[in-house]
């Protein structure tokens, strides 16, 4: 109950639920017997059960913190002092100890379904806490599970990783003793696109010769040499070999820069055709303004000869009115 | 990106010393009195690295701060002293276009040399300054260089027409506010020009 406790995330109301119990078993006195075995046989169940999850939770807990140790290990990938041994052992237990958990797991949703089925008034809440509790400790299984994979796929990166410096670092010093030639296998293995990628190999290899200035002694320029043309044979095939590769990579560059120019051109003209669209929209745009404007300026003309010849119909109004008003006076007079 | 010297040598069997049949240095950045060793140097560690190149190989050496190229074909060896800058493709480029030029103006008489031979070759001289720059060497690498400046080219071309294309949408959109208010503007005055009422 007490490693549950530092790694559960719920409040832990053992006391109130011993406290409820007594409560329950002082109140339900007459029906002593069976009530006292109820709950107390509830709370062996539930203790048991609490018991086994406990377990497993601590269980769960030292495996997650072999998993770290095992990704600091697998991190920690340097060419030298490889703990491939160690990272083997280590994965091993943790797989056994993640499938113990598993069964450990089933075994405990056995008894709580058991539990369950024998008790009749076992609460709803235990019900509900005890399928809390066993989701909770497989969502942890899982996640260590997952961290445990990801472990794993970071391992198999760093070996590759590892085994390609391995072929290059054991080029370079099987032959840092003598002067080696520029070009090596490992630069055809290598993809090296940009010229200069050949020349720190050779600057790298050259720390064994001397670093006098140009107008040295004959007799030390000798012994370089020599120490190099001991070495010569093995280079010549490679040699050849790489110079005609890197003529392909460098053809092959330059197809592949040809390809993307063309796809840019692509592009170019499908973009100068959208926008030629968009042109003759403003264009048209344009026309239909001018149409509005001629319309509109005809109506204005219109008004204003329409207010310049009204007055004459106003006057004539202005008359018949005059008549009409004659009238009604000659009526009334 | 250097060559410092351009040599032709006649790769005689191991045992022979190889015979320089033609020799281009350039040697203007070392001080005077350094120019002579310098001279000699080339010429020796020349000779040692042609003798020690089989016929028909490449071959590059790493020698303090040069890189030595040698290419030996069929007797007829030419070497260069290149910094380390310079690429290995185009040394070996330039070697076989010398050695292509050697046979081309001198035939085989070059066969019956046996000892160095003191006459300057003009053309040697010419490509140790046309091929200071790696590129003229080497097509492939003039070709990869063209073609990255025209993506370039191409990349600011694409930009500007994405700006225009910007404008050109700013355009369209004014130009449609522009029809809709004339619209408005024929509407109203048509509207008062229909009701002849006029008080």
């Amino acid at each position: 109950m007490q490693a549950r406790q530092r790694q559960s995330s719920y409040r832990d109301r053992t006391d109130e639920f011993s406290g409820i119990v007594e409560s329950r078993r002082r109140s339900i006195a007459p029906a002593a017997a069976a009530a006292n075995n109820d709950p107390r046989s509830a709370a062996a169940n539930q203790s048991e059960f609490s018991k086994r999850a406990s377990l497993i939770g601590l269980a769960i807990h030292q495996t997650s913190q072999k998993l770290s140790k095992l990704a600091q290990l697998a991190k920690r990938s340097s060419v030298f002092d490889d703990p491939t041994r160690e990272i083997q052992e280590l994965t091993v237990v943790i797989k056994q100890e993640i499938s113990g958990l598993n069964g450990a797991l089933l075994d405990l949703q056995a008894v709580r379904n058991n539990s369950g089925n024998d008790e009749r008034n076992i609460s709803r809440d235990t019900t509900t806490h005890s399928a809390t509790v066993v989701d909770d400790l497989k969502n942890r299984l899982m996640d260590t599970t997952k961290e445990f994979k990801d472990v794993l796929t970071l391992r198999t990166e760093n070996m590759k990783i590892q085994e390609d410096r391995m072929k290059k670092f054991s080029k370079i010093s099987s032959k840092e003793s003598a002067n080696p030639f520029v070009r090596q296998r490992p630069l055809a293995s290598k993809p090296s696109p940009s010229q200069p990628a050949p020349l720190p190999w050779a600057n790298g290899s050259s720390s064994s010769s001397s670093s006098q200035i140009v107008p040295s002694r004959q007799g030390e320029a000798e012994s370089s040499p020599l120490l190099q043309q001991s070495q010569q044979q093995q280079q010549m095939v490679p040699l050849q070999d790489t110079y005609m590769q890197s003529r392909a990579e460098a053809l092959h560059n330059v197809e592949s820069t040809i390809h993307e120019l063309g796809s840019i051109f692509t592009q170019l003209a499908t973009m100068v055709s959208q926008q030629g669209e968009i042109a003759i929209r403003i264009d048209q745009n344009m026309e239909d303004t001018l149409g509005n404007v001629e319309g509109a300026q005809n109506q204005l003309a219109r008004y204003l000869n329409s207010i310049s010849s009204n007055r004459w119909l106003m006057i004539k109004i202005f008359f018949v009115l005059i008549a009409f008003l004659m009238v009604f006076l000659f009526f009334v007079a | 990106m250097k060559i410092t010297a351009l040599l032709v040598l006649k790769a005689a069997p191991e045992t022979t010393d190889p015979v320089i049949l033609s020799n281009a240095s350039d040697v203007s950045h070392f001080g005077y009195f350094q120019r002579s060793s310098v001279k000699e140097f080339v010429v020796f560690v020349g000779r040692t690295v042609a003798s020690r190149t089989p016929p028909s190989q490449r071959q590059s050496v790493q020698h303090e701060e040069y890189k030595v190229h040698a290419y030996n074909r069929n007797g007829l060896c030419a070497v260069g002293f290149m910094d380390d800058h310079y690429p290995v493709r185009s040394a070996f480029s330039l070697l076989n276009q010398v050695i292509d030029e050697y046979q081309k103006s001198f035939g085989e008489t070059w066969r019956s040399a046996k000892e160095d031979s003191s006459q300057p070759w003009p053309y040697l001289a010419d490509a140790l300054t046309k091929f200071q720059d790696p590129a003229e060497a080497d097509k492939l690498l003039k070709i990869q260089r063209e073609l990255d400046e025209t993506k370039i080219i191409l990349h600011k071309t694409i930009d500007s027409v994405l700006a225009r294309g910007e404008k050109l949408d700013s355009l369209v959109e004014k130009s449609s506010d522009l029809s809709m208010a004339s619209q408005m503007f024929y509407k109203q005055a048509k509207k008062t020009n229909s009701c002849c009422t006029i008080l």
